[in-house]
């Protein structure tokens, strides 16, 4: 049986991604998988960016936008990373509780 | 006054010389850029000093110091000649620069601007200022040179002395109240800074706080003063203040302040009629008695004068220059800049008067019986500035002027002479006060005999001693204290005449204080250069390498004393010491300029010998004022005994002092301090004034500043600030809780808002403006927009839709018939289908008699009370 994939099932998919980086998000106490559950978020966002696209057609905007997604992602991840190192280096941890330097 | 312009005439040319020619063309009488000049020289050597001094090095220092300073003499120079030179006859002579607008000033009464200029103009009078300004701080600059070579402060304090003779030069310059004060003010604060040049030393600092405060009493009079001219004249300016003068005789009243004295009506009849009658004052002699206030407390009259003998802490070229010589006749300066002020009102001018010889004769009590040689040169200038005041006081502006410049030259001449003593005496006592006692001096005429001769001229001219500056000054002063007298005018209410008996009243002060400044005057000449030297055994080969610094640390300062050994030892006949020796020529050149100046400088207003060229070229600058000032019947014979009178007063007081401190060895003089034990003490403790203003003044003031301190600490501090810092502690506890530092925390928190704001867009909401004009009829319905909205509406007011369909219509207009009511119903649907309603009711009032009158301006708001807003939602 063949799938008839229409736009529904790509924002039904995109809705779920974006949930489970979220839900990642809250839960884990991990920083590199906080920053996975971001990119699974931002992710979610291009999918769905995408589809509506192709549903619209003509202009290309949302391929444009899910594009300086991409490229915002990067540089995050770029500084996020560099931050985990950091804050590795100074507490030998990656669990989020411990980066509480600016409440005490 | 008779004034006679023949000497100028004599002097004037008639055919300009080529020089004179180019230097008008150069400088025009209305854009006379020369007094920048001379403005400008001071202020760059100050700046210099002041910035780079440092590093410059003592050479370099006085150089820019001596060179800006001397420099701006021959400047001042230039323009006293052209001044001079471009008299006409009896007219002014005011040459004017304008350097830029400063701001404007709004009138009281009508709404005109006065303009505020930092201008600069130049007459007689301040010609003659800006010479001795300019001149004596040139030979004072070429003394401190020498005077404070040691002092590691030296470029500090050329940069004070330039600045001051900067601001000396603005206050003198100066075209109009305003810039006067800023001068004013300039001169106050060097002031401050020079006395308390050696400021590690607490009495010196609190020396410096002391004058800067009690002149700050004075500025507030001058303040006043500028305000209440500017109501009355309208202008702050000389030529302003000058034409429009006649405006300050208008009454004012002064009592009872708004229409009766509440006190009144518990009092008897009579008495409350007294305290109720309303009391005037010409507005001429508010204005004086104010500005006065501010010429008092600059040139140290009474009540204000305690701050110029403490003023003495300074070093003695600052003493001499600033205490002595200019800054403070910045007053008397003042009283002849506002002579035609002053006149308008007898008051005024009998306050002054009054003030002036009672000055005179209290500081001269004070004087004689101190030690300090620097503190009886001080009350004797408080006793001076006291005769200057009697002299315009009584209406003798040019004689008040003139011992302005003579006691100029005695009086640095004298100070400088001290500050030679002082020199001497370092070279082997340190201690300030013990070098400045004259019980340790005597003889030194055999060791300074330049010192010993320029001293002795300025003392001749001081005391009065026939043909010298100081007798024909002081001499003229009395002699107008006893005829002069300023004539009220008809038009001021509640005018005041001088009384028969004020010409003898100040006349006994003027010339009781002339006997005591004979008297006190020959005791410190004596004290100082007569008899053995008492301050110690002299050595003859006394080697500086047992003491280690025989020449070195001068100036005044004793701070390297407790270095050496000797601090301790009591100057006597028990310390040893080198021969005193006299000063370099950098020091005895000032004085023997002064010393001959103090002998000579008479003869600019000799009147017993008809030569008065001082009283022409100054006659125009007062020309007006001395209208009002009249000569008392018979005056020409009291000429005379007067004059012989000042004769015997000098030969008096001198005599005396002579008998009692070098005949009998000063043993009267003791006998009658064991006879009057007490009176003695007073004179010794100055009357104890200080002690007195101790008691009520600074009390005052301390129990005031007590209560304060209370109410700020227990009313600020305790419940205003506590209360607020709880509150915040309290709130921030509260808030405190949200901020876990978990990251999740934070995330969920987005989550939720995130949420909300979703839930906001997703409800449709169904607001709408309304607009009435009820005189027509017409009314208006425009729905809000949103994302994706669609409309529809009940515009007839049946329960039916108009449309089932939702529409894009927003806007419904209908219209009313009189005292018609109709539901207009609106529904929403959103992008998402989401629907909500709302029901607006409108109708239409009947007219009032006047019409439609809420129509016309009403929209929005004021309509909407009229709408019944039923609010529905279907979802």
């Amino acid at each position: 049986m063949a799938l008839d994939l229409v736009v529904e099932h790509y924002v039904l998919l995109s809705g779920l991604i974006f949930l489970i980086g979220a839900v990642g998000f809250v839960t884990r106490r991990n920083v590199l998988v906080q920053l996975m559950s971001i990119e699974l978020m931002l992710n979610s966002v291009n999918l769905a960016l995408v589809a509506f696209n192709r549903q619209h057609g003509g202009a290309m905007n949302g391929q444009m936008f899910a594009f300086f997604v991409i490229a915002v992602a990067a540089a995050e991840v770029a500084v996020g990373l560099a931050i985990v190192l950091q804050f590795y280096r100074l507490r030998a941890t990656v669990n989020s509780d411990e980066a509480d330097g600016l409440r005490h | 006054m008779q004034l006679s312009t023949s000497f100028l005439a004599q002097v004037t040319p008639v055919e300009p010389s080529p020089v004179q020619a180019a230097l008008t063309q150069l400088f025009p009488a209305d854009n006379f850029v020369l007094l920048g000049v001379i403005l400008a020289l001071p202020l760059i050597g100050a700046f210099v000093n002041g910035v780079f001094g440092k590093r410059l090095g003592r050479e370099a220092v006085t150089l820019m110091a001596l060179s800006a300073v001397g420099l701006s003499f021959v400047a001042s120079l230039v323009a006293f000649f052209m001044v001079s030179s471009a008299r006409v006859g009896d007219e002014l002579v005011r040459f004017q620069w304008t350097a830029w607008e400063w701001f404007r000033l709004s009138t009281a009464g009508d709404f005109s601007q006065t303009p505020l200029n930092v201008a600069f103009s130049l007459d007689a009078l301040s010609a003659v200022m800006i010479l001795v300004i300019t001149g004596i701080g040139s030979l004072i600059h070429l003394y401190s040179s020498k005077y404070m070579e040691e002092d590691p402060g030296y470029y500090r304090f050329f940069t004070y002395l330039n600045l001051f003779i900067f601001s000396m030069l603005v206050l003198v310059l100066g075209d109009s109240l305003p810039i006067l004060f800023v001068g004013w003010e300039g001169v106050g604060l060097c002031s401050y800074l020079l006395i308390g040049f050696w400021f590690d030393k607490s009495e010196n600092a609190s020396a410096g706080k002391k004058a800067f405060i009690t002149n700050r009493i004075g500025d507030f009079g001058l303040l006043v003063a500028m305000g209440l001219l500017l109501y009355f004249v309208g202008a702050l300016d000389w030529s302003g203040i000058e034409s429009n003068k006649e405006a300050l005789l208008a009454p004012v009243k002064l009592w009872p302040i708004g229409n009766e004295v509440p006190l009144a009506r518990i009092l008897p009849e009579d008495a409350g009629k007294w305290l109720n009658q309303p009391r005037y004052v010409s507005g001429a002699t508010l204005v004086g008695l104010f500005l006065f206030l501010g010429c008092a407390g600059k040139s140290a009259q009474i009540p204000l004068y305690v701050w110029l003998p403490d003023a003495m802490a300074g070093p003695t070229p600052v003493s001499a220059l600033i205490h002595a010589a200019t800054m403070v006749t910045a007053g008397v300066y003042l009283m002849c800049r506002m002579a035609g002020v002053f006149v308008l009102s007898p008051t005024a001018m009998f306050v002054v008067a009054l003030v002036g010889g009672f000055t005179a004769l209290f500081a001269a009590t004070i004087a004689l019986v101190q030690n300090d040689i620097k503190k009886v040169l001080a009350y004797s200038t408080v006793s001076q500035l006291g005769y200057m005041f009697l002299g315009v006081g009584v209406g003798a502006f040019v004689a008040g002027f003139f011992h302005v410049l003579t006691h100029a030259f005695f009086k640095a001449c004298l100070f400088l002479g001290a500050g030679s003593v002082i020199h001497a005496m370092h070279a082997r006592i340190h201690d300030t006060d013990q070098s400045q006692d004259m019980r340790y001096m005597g003889g030194l005429r055999k060791f300074m005999p330049v010192t010993f001769l320029t001293f002795a001229a300025a003392w001749a001219a001081i005391v009065g001693f026939p043909l010298t500056s100081g007798f024909f000054s002081k001499d003229e002063i009395l002699l107008k204290a006893n005829t002069s007298f300023v004539a009220g005018t008809s038009v001021a209410q509640g005018d005041f005449t001088w009384p028969a008996w004020g010409h003898w009243v100040l006349w006994g002060l003027g010339a009781a204080a002339a006997i005591l400044t004979a008297f006190y005057m020959t005791r410190l000449f004596i004290g100082i250069f007569f008899g053995e030297f008492r301050g110690w055994t002299i050595v003859r080969g006394y080697q500086a390498a047992v003491h280690g610094h025989a020449d070195a640390g001068h100036g005044g300062h004793d701070d390297h004393a407790d270095e050496h050994g000797h601090a301790h030892e009591q100057p006597g006949p028990d310390m040893q010491g080198p021969t005193p020796h006299e000063s370099p020529w950098q020091m005895t050149l000032p004085l023997v300029v002064l010393g001959i100046l103090s002998l000579a400088g008479g003869f600019l207003s000799a009147h017993l010998f008809h030569v008065h060229p001082l009283d022409d070229f100054l006659g125009p600058v007062f020309g007006d004022a001395v209208q009002r000032v009249k000569l008392i019947k018979g005056h020409e014979t009291r000429t005379i005994p007067l004059v012989a009178f000042a004769v015997v007063a000098f030969l008096v007081g001198s005599l005396v002092a002579y008998w009692i401190y070098l005949q009998a060895k000063g043993e009267p003089a003791r006998k009658l301090a064991a006879q009057f034990p007490r009176l003695h003490s007073l004179l010794i403790d100055k009357w104890r004034v200080d002690e007195l203003y101790e008691e009520t003044i600074i009390g005052a003031v301390d129990s005031l500043a007590d209560m304060c301190v209370w109410f700020d600490k227990w009313v600020v501090d305790g419940i205003l600030a506590r209360l607020t810092t709880a509150i915040i502690s309290l709130s921030g506890t509260a808030l405190r809780q949200l901020q876990t530092g978990r990251l999740q925390t934070y995330a969920a928190a987005m989550v939720v808002g995130l949420a909300g704001v979703g839930w906001f867009l997703l409800t449709p909401r169904a607001a709408a403006h309304t607009s009435a004009d009820h005189s027509s009829g017409r009314y208006e319905i425009t729905a809000a927009p949103g994302f994706g909205y669609g409309y529809r509406w009940d515009s007839d007011g049946d329960g039916q839709w108009d449309a089932e369909d939702f529409g894009e219509q927003r806007t419904i207009a209908f219209s009313l018939q009189t005292e018609e009511t109709r539901t207009i119903r609106l529904e929403v649907r959103n992008a998402f289908g989401r629907t909500a309603e709302r029901e607006f009711t409108f109708s239409r009032p009947k007219p009032d008699k006047s019409g439609y009158v809420a129509a016309a301006t009403g929209v929005g708001a004021e309509n909407l009370k009229n709408a019944h807003e039923g609010v529905g939602m279907k979802q």
